[in-house]
């Protein structure tokens, strides 16, 4: 019974991310246009000239209502009644299972962050969390999983017998190694300055001293301070830290400046070239939801959480105020993760592709020696911190203590 | 041409390799500017006209080609409302294409004004490169290039145009008295327009000044609208 109870908030996250997919695809094309001083998809909408209920012998009327919004699904549609060609002499096993080694990794990620205060049953408790699972090892789980992704790029560059292809997964595997170091690297320090691996207490850490952690005694040391405002974001405590994440999550998911593995230009469509049907779709929502996944982690390494401004106020006063306070709380993760989904379409729209030494320059000898020296100067920083007092508050968390 | 000593040469700027400052180098500030700039045209009106591809739509929305746009043929009427056009070739002879094929006929002899007329008049649109040599060919001015710049079908017969309806489109773009079309030198046509009412449209044509190329944006609506489609 608990299996299964345990298995319903990892449905509704999953599905959650799924559905929010085809509304990014949308929010790309509409933003590309209107950088590029086009109008985009305004056509499929819900009623209008070219309403899809058209089909089905409905009066849609002439004026068109919500144009566009119903692309995505057009999108969709067409994928799955495309044929699934598999090109000759293809390594059959490993091109069905790239998709879907591309696909699983960044959702997994989902699974330990935090997308909201704990949710509280009465005054006094019981506490929901609002988290699949907090792992005790919170970002390495997320690090690994992120690693695994490139098999799947990989895979799918090799099984597809095609040069384009392998040369596609090649840059894909050099990439992720190199941007992956400077990652891990930007996450130490972080992880060295929140003195704990747990997505839930950054969270925590970040959103302030609250209620809950006023009530397990505990005093939160250089994180101290009951923030009303967003003073205590992460990303004041470890500003170089963002900026080589955010540069670092580019490369990762993939995304222009970086995407080398694809690059339409040189490589026709790198390692998906001889994708078709679902099969690309797979590939398609991978690349989105690997970006859900980035917004995810930077939103709760760096931009506080659920945390906003007045959320200290609200978490600590009457049962009814906690609760508008965790549902603020989750609609302000969305609208974190959306804000960094939002900026690296912006981004893939202003800057020209690096090129391939360029790539590789900048991650080995600048990330990485940045990274470096952030790291080094994070650890002279907390030398003086009251990191004692942090690690009985992460005990207090882990133990489930309030 | 005279003795002084040309100029020194400057050294081109690529000689040494890019001089970048520090800040460029940097790429950050240049990427925050590449950002502001493109966030600028974010907020900008649209340079795409919205199309709408529809009879049935917002008739603001549709595009107005600019003066002297080739886009569809049509044939004009004379004022006793019979097919303007003697059959004298000359316009399938201009044509680069040979997508017009015309039969002659004798005029009926209740036809004063002239003795053939066309009893076949048919344009190859697929084959027709919309050069506009047919129209500057008429002797009479009786074919001229619409502004209709929707030309799709659904089928390759629907796009070999017959008399009846190239005079019908006429009609319907109400251009079938006057002369729109575009002049570089702005000499009207060859012929003298025959009635009252195309006079006025000439002189409606050319005092819109056709000499000026006007982006779309920028052409102020023409007064008369109808021959839009």
């Amino acid at each position: 019974m608990e299996c299964v109870l345990k298995f319903i908030p990892l449905l509704i996250v999953f599905f959650g991310v799924l559905s929010v997919v085809p509304l990014l695809v949308y929010l790309e094309r509409k933003i590309s246009a209107r950088i590029q001083d086009r109008i985009g998809p305004n056509r499929v909408g819900l009623l209008g000239p070219d309403s899809p209920f058209e089909a089905f012998g409905l009066k849609t009327g002439a004026k068109r209502v919500l144009g566009g919004w119903l692309q995505p699904v057009a999108d969709v549609v067409k994928l799955i009644a495309k044929e699934a060609i598999v090109p000759a002499h293809a390594d059959r096993y490993l091109y069905f299972l790239a998709p879907m080694f591309a696909l699983l990794p960044p959702l997994l990620a989902f699974i330990v962050v935090p997308a909201g205060p704990d949710f509280p049953l009465s005054y006094h408790g019981p506490w929901v969390k609002l988290q699949v699972a907090d792992l005790h090892v919170g970002i390495l789980f997320v690090l690994a999983a992120a690693s695994l992704s490139v098999y799947g790029l990989a895979f799918g560059g090799w099984a597809s017998n095609n040069k384009f292809s392998l040369l596609g997964g090649v840059r894909a595997m050099a990439q992720m190694v190199s941007y992956e170091l400077g990652l891990g690297l930007v996450i130490l320090a972080a992880v060295m300055s929140y003195d704990s691996v747990s997505l839930r207490d950054m969270a925590y850490l970040q959103a302030g001293a609250a209620r809950q952690l006023d009530d397990m005694g505990v005093a939160t040391g250089f994180w101290e301070g009951g923030s009303n405002w967003i003073g205590n974001w992460g990303v004041w405590h470890q500003p170089l830290s963002f900026l080589l994440f955010l540069i670092c999550a580019f490369a990762e998911n993939n995304r222009l400046p970086f995407d080398l593995p694809e690059c339409d230009a040189e490589l026709v469509g790198g390692y998906h070239t001889e994708y078709s049907s679902l099969c690309f779709g797979m590939f398609f929502q991978a690349e989105y939801i690997a970006m859900l996944a980035m917004g995810a982690l930077i939103a709760t390494l760096f931009l506080g959480g659920w945390h906003f401004p007045g959320y200290a106020a609200l978490i600590a006063g009457a049962l009814w105020e906690q609760i508008l306070a965790v549902v603020l709380g989750l609609a302000c993760f969305g609208a974190k993760v959306l804000a960094y989904v939002l900026f690296s379409m912006w981004v893939r729209w202003t800057l020209p592709r690096f090129r391939w030494d360029q790539l590789m320059r900048l991650g080995w000898k600048a990330i990485v020696p940045l990274a470096l020296a952030n790291l080094v100067l994070t650890a002279a920083l907390n030398l003086q911190g009251p990191s004692q007092q942090k690690a009985g508050h992460r005990t207090a968390i882990e133990t489930g203590e309030r | 041409m005279t003795d002084q000593p040309s100029p020194p040469i400057p050294p081109s700027p690529g000689a040494q390799g890019p001089q970048q400052t520090l800040a460029e180098r940097l790429y950050l500030p240049e990427i925050a500017k590449g950002l502001g700039n493109t966030f600028r045209h974010i907020l900008r009106k649209p340079f795409t006209v919205d199309y709408d591809g529809t009879e049935r739509g917002d008739p603001n929305k549709y595009h107005v080609p600019r003066p002297g746009y080739r886009g569809e043929h049509y044939l004009k009427k004379d004022e006793e409302g019979h097919v303007k056009c003697v059959a004298c070739f000359m316009c399938a002879a201009a044509c680069p294409a040979e997508c017009i094929h015309i039969e002659a006929a004798q005029t009926p002899a209740e036809w004063k004004n002239r003795e053939r007329y066309p009893i076949r008049f048919e344009i190859d649109l697929l084959r027709c490169i919309y050069c506009g040599y047919c129209e500057e060919a008429c002797p009479v001015d009786a074919i001229a290039l619409s502004p209709a710049y929707n030309v799709v079908s659904g089928a390759r017969e629907e796009k070999v145009y017959d008399r009846d309806r190239l005079l019908a489109d006429g009609e319907r773009y109400g251009l079938s008295l006057s002369r729109h079309h575009y002049r570089p030198d702005g000499v009207p046509g060859a012929v003298a327009p025959l009635s009252a009412d195309s006079a006025t449209a000439t002189a409606q044509a050319e005092s819109a000044n056709p000499k000026e190329v006007q982006r779309p944006e920028e052409t102020k609506a023409p007064e008369t609208q109808d021959w839009q489609i």
